[in-house]
């Protein structure tokens, strides 16, 4: 019998903890455990035996830790990978034999330097050395984004079950933050049974089983410690207690059971004896709509707000950052809308000329380094969508399919395979129809054929489609009633763009809330709306209240009884400014006081926008500079002048209205390959932007090569580069080295902790920065006004 | 576990200029967000110290004059490593994209807790042993090599037991953690010096360190 034929029947009963045993027979493991595969496979064997005649199903090869990264090289992986295999097999007399794989040993992107593609490869390669094994078992994950790119290579690279658990801490979270409802809802798509392994005793994970049981409807796995262990890490629950606990987890539906650290042959047969005869547990787990990221859950219960704001369509600046790659802009936006209270972000790359596919993943990877909100991929191309959906870690939007067939064809096996939600759009190739009857037909076509591809309503979002009401005023009515139609009839809900509405109209907001608020009533769930626009938020915090949803208006009230409320009108007129009881521009910049925006406004008043700058906000930049370099001031003071100056700036680019007579210079910073520390880059970014020099702001652990293209497409004259590690500085290097060879007339500054003059001039850089000042002086010196600043 | 004013200044390259009220609320603010966000994790194994400097049932030797010297006398020592989080980690990134400033007050809160949290577990230790402890030695101190740091995350298993790990170019992930050897004397645990290293710049061959003090 097969490994899942087996499992739909039955309790599986897995194996215990491997270490603890080794402990106990080797004298001296070493930091390599897995090597002992081929210097004593004796020991390795015995402990299997122990583990089978226990009464273990399945017994675990001796691989977990088998990865390259941690032996070494890939060639030695595979032996002891091998070695282990054969070993268990040998022993397993009959039994499955899981072949185990654990965290690689390095955090992924964004918090490490290891890519999404560098652990699927890893990962990949394990696997097909161990490709003689029944199952696989990926377990004691931390990060999601690592345990997704295992599962990936486990469903792309074998045709093996592959079972995974992640470890939990007492609140319910990994290390990571990742928690136990997301893992459900992203891991179960690509897992044939999901859980939890390691983290506390059997006791303490009773709460993370139950919610994990909860959000999957896959079969459920738990290998507890044998409780907490002491400082020399011995284990204080006895296998009776621990048996008792888990003939409760039986209860409550787990299917599958063994133990990690501290539990041996004694606990195994424990669990052996609690199965025998015990029918499994029907699962608690019942199917809502929901999305998520590693971090936030969010159910579709109410109504959601999806940002709409990261879209290049109409939107100058995001185009322009877009285009750029300046995905500082992007991820300020995201941090914006999440602050404003949206639920849900939009996510759009398409513009021409763009390579969608891959912008579109940037996107999905900066946004999610700044924000736990789940994402929504705004996108039409099959392999833009699979690329974004990869490198999303949750349970992802994807916005859109329609009712034609193709599109369906090429678009839902992507929702099905990544388990991700899909927004449907009731339209077809004979364009939007023009009753609500017609759209709800497409949309029951949408949702049957979601069904074939085995995407329940619940995941299936329908958009009834916004018109111009200046233009077709009889179409509001006929969205509103689709939307009533089809919640009546599905369990789907219900997506709408909202501003589409108001085109052409004076005064659009007044006619956006009107429609926004009656969508809601007839069953709108997801508005894709402008977080940062009051208005909405405030209709759907009413709508909430309205509805019964907001229990004794109590989010209402807290959220606007206390406040003047805000309107975008009267803001876009400008309240009136707030009065700072002492001095001018200079003093405000150089105290850092938010005021020095009132102050420039006021000035506009009577100055140009571009002799503000030069007259007032350089000088006053340049006084803060040199009583810097006096040590009149420290860095944090530098700093907070120069964002000070920085809303002085963003007063005259409204004035300028995207003229780019302000733009002094642009410059591209990055923090080197391998390197994360990026706290100085973003330093030296805050201060040259508020001398009015763009800076292209690449990142950290960024590669040579995408330092030099970007170099080389926009034609840049400075480059700025950091490091923190003389492990590091050799990838600077790296990179001066093609800065020269692709783009010789590009200047390149250094700085960071171990660099100094002699050691920047020996990697070849231009200048060496020993502080964020230096830099300026170099930028100006380069794009004009400052004195000569010889090279190194 | 705390965050001090005065530390914090000192790692900012703080010389006595005027701080004023709102720059003193940033400073407070900085350092009571990253107690909020603060995880702190450790794990500690008590090992041998066999007479050819290697720590007992690991095989794992201390290379380097510096911590042999550091280590003079003791037979055991205690093999640690803390981080405060991944949690500290993303708000630092989450205030980077916002503001520089308050990205640069964060993170340098959080290495005044890192740094205060290892003392605490010091503390800990000695007041458990009995025994005084050395100052914490910690790799790339002095010739005790950076490399050594992957090898001590293997022995402790940092990665699945408090979410620590040291990437290819030696790096500790989440940023804002420490690995460390202290050293069971045996001398009667009493009065600890603060501060990790000790502070004794005097003999230590890290002339780069951006702390050393005065010659």
């Amino acid at each position: 019998m097969d490994f899942l034929s087996y499992l739909k029947e039955h309790i599986v009963v897995f194996d215990g903890a491997f270490g603890t045993m080794l402990q106990k027979s080797a004298k001296n493991i070493g930091t390599v455990p897995e090597l002992l595969n081929l210097e004593r496979p004796e020991l390795i064997a015995e402990i299997h035996r122990a583990y089978a005649k226990a009464g273990a199903d399945v017994i675990t090869a001796n691989t977990f830790g088998a990865n390259e990264k941690k032996t070494g090289s890939a060639a030695l992986s595979e032996k002891l990978i091998k070695a282990a295999v054969d070993i268990a097999r040998k022993e397993a007399g009959g039994r499955f034999v899981a072949l185990d794989i654990g965290p690689i040993g390095q955090l992924l992107e964004p918090m490490g330097s290891l890519t999404f593609g560098e652990a699927y490869e890893i990962f990949a390669r394990q696997m097909q050395a161990g490709k003689g094994a029944d199952l696989i078992l990926i377990e004691t994950m931390t990060d999601l984004a690592e345990l997704k790119a295992a599962l990936l290579a486990a469903r792309e690279t074998t045709d093996l079950p592959v079972l995974c658990s992640m470890t939990f801490e007492q609140n319910g979270r990994t290390f990571t933050g990742c928690a136990a409802d997301c893992f459900a809802l992203t891991a179960s798509p690509l897992a044939d049974a999901v859980g939890v392994n390691c983290s506390l005793g059997p006791k303490q994970l009773l709460p993370v089983v139950k919610t994990i049981l909860e959000n999957t409807e896959k079969p459920v796995i738990v290998q507890a410690n044998a409780g907490l262990p002491d400082e020399n890490f011995n284990y204080n629950v006895s296998a009776d207690e621990f048996a008792d606990i888990y003939k409760e987890m039986l209860g409550m539906g787990v299917r599958v059971v063994g133990g990690c650290c501290g539990t041996t042959p004694e606990y195994i047969k424990k669990l052996r004896a609690l199965t025998d005869g015990t029918a499994p547990a029907p699962s608690p787990f019942r199917r809502r709509s929901a999305v998520c990221s590693a971090r936030r859950l969010v159910a579709i219960d109410g109504v959601r707000v999806i940002g709409e704001r990261i879209n290049p369509t109409g939107k100058k600046a995001m185009k322009a950052a877009l285009y750029e790659g300046n995905y500082g802009y992007v991820t300020q936006q995201a941090l914006e809308q999440a602050e404003a209270g949206a639920d849900i972000l939009d996510v759009n790359a398409g513009l021409p000329e763009l390579d969608e596919k891959a912008v579109l993943t940037k996107l999905v990877k900066h946004v999610q380094s700044v924000c736990d909100l789940p994402l929504q991929i705004d996108c039409g191309k099959p392999d833009a969508i699979e690329a974004a959906l990869r490198a999303y870690t949750g349970k992802a939007i994807v916005n859109s399919v329609n009712g034609e067939d193709k599109v369906l064809e090429s678009v839902l096996p992507l929702v099905k395979k990544y388990g991700a939600a899909v927004v449907g759009l009731t339209m077809d190739e004979r364009g939007i129809p023009k009753t609500a009857e017609e759209r709800v037909k497409i949309a029951e076509k949408i949702i049957a054929r979601a069904k074939e591809y085995g995407i329940p309503e619940e995941d299936v979002y329908i958009d009834c489609l916004t018109l111009t009401v200046s233009a077709e005023q009889a179409q509001a009515n006929e969205t509103l009633e689709a939307i009533r139609q089809i919640k009546k009839k599905h369990r789907v809900k219900t997506v709408l763009g909202v501003s589409n509405i108001s085109f052409g109209l004076p005064n659009r907001q007044i006619i956006n809330t009107a429609f926004l608020t009656g969508a809601m009533f007839a069953g709108l769930d997801l508005p894709i709306i402008n977080p940062n626009i009051p208005e909405n938020m405030q209709a759907v915090a009413a709508f909430n209240a309205l509805s019964g949803k907001d229990k004794n208006c109590a989010d209402y009230t807290e959220k606007y009884g206390a406040v003047t409320v805000q309107t975008s009108v009267t803001d876009a007129k400008g309240a009136p400014a707030a009065q700072t009881e002492s001095g001018d521009i200079f003093y405000c910049i150089k105290k850092g006081l938010p005021e020095a925006a009132d102050r420039a406004k006021k000035l506009l008043e009577t100055v140009t926008p571009l002799a503000l700058i030069d007259d007032y906000l350089i000088p006053a930049l340049n006084a803060v500079g040199d009583d810097y370099e006096r040590g009149a001031l420290f860095l944090p003071q530098l700093i907070s002048a120069a964002e000070s100056a920085k809303l002085c700036f963003d007063e005259v680019k409204k004035r300028l209205d995207g003229n780019e007579g302000a733009e002094k210079g642009k410059i591209v910073l990055a923090t080197v390959k391998g390197d994360i520390h990026d706290i100085g880059k973003n330093i030296v970014k805050t201060v040259l932007e508020n001398y009015g020099y763009k800076v292209i702001d690449l990142g950290k652990n960024v590669p040579p090569e995408e330092i030099a293209r970007v170099c080389r497409e926009q034609d840049i004259k400075l480059c700025g580069l950091s490091a923190l590690m003389t492990t590091t500085v050799a990838n600077m290097e790296e990179t001066i080295r093609l800065l020269r060879r692709e783009c010789p007339a590009c200047r390149v500054m250094v700085g960071g902790a171990v660099l100094n003059a002699d050691y920047a001039k020996k990697i070849g850089a231009d200048w060496y920065c020993k502080d964020a000042n230096a830099d300026v002086k170099i930028a100006q010196y380069i794009f004009g006004g400052g004195e000569e600043v010889p090279r190194l | 576990m705390e965050i001090e004013n005065n530390e914090l200044l000192r790692y900012l390259g703080w010389k006595g200029q005027e701080i004023d009220e709102t720059l003193q609320n940033k400073l407070d603010e900085a350092a009571k967000r990253c107690l909020d966000t603060a995880e702190p994790r450790s794990v500690v194994m008590r090992l041998a110290l066999n007479e050819d400097f290697t720590l007992g049932g690991t095989g794992f030797y201390l290379e380097g004059d510096d911590i042999k010297k550091h280590l003079a006398g003791c037979k055991e020592v205690y093999l640690m490593a803390m981080t405060i989080g991944v949690g500290a980690e993303r708000e630092l990134m989450r205030l980077s994209a916002k503001s520089a400033n308050e990205a640069l007050l964060f993170d340098t809160a959080a290495s005044c807790a890192v740094e205060s949290y290892a003392d605490d577990v010091c503390a800990d230790l000695e007041k458990s042993c009995g025994k005084k402890l050395t100052a914490r030695f910690s790799c790339g101190y002095g010739d005790f090599p950076l490399e050594a740091q992957r090898e001590l995350c293997k022995i402790l298993k940092t990665d699945t037991r408090i979410g620590l790990c040291c990437d290819e170019n030696y790096l500790l992930t989440p940023r804002k953690s420490i690995t460390a050897l202290a050293g069971i004397t045996q001398e009667p645990a009493g009065e600890r010096p603060q501060g990790g290293c000790g502070h004794k710049c005097g003999g230590c061959k890290n002339t780069a360190c951006a702390f050393r003090k005065g010659e």
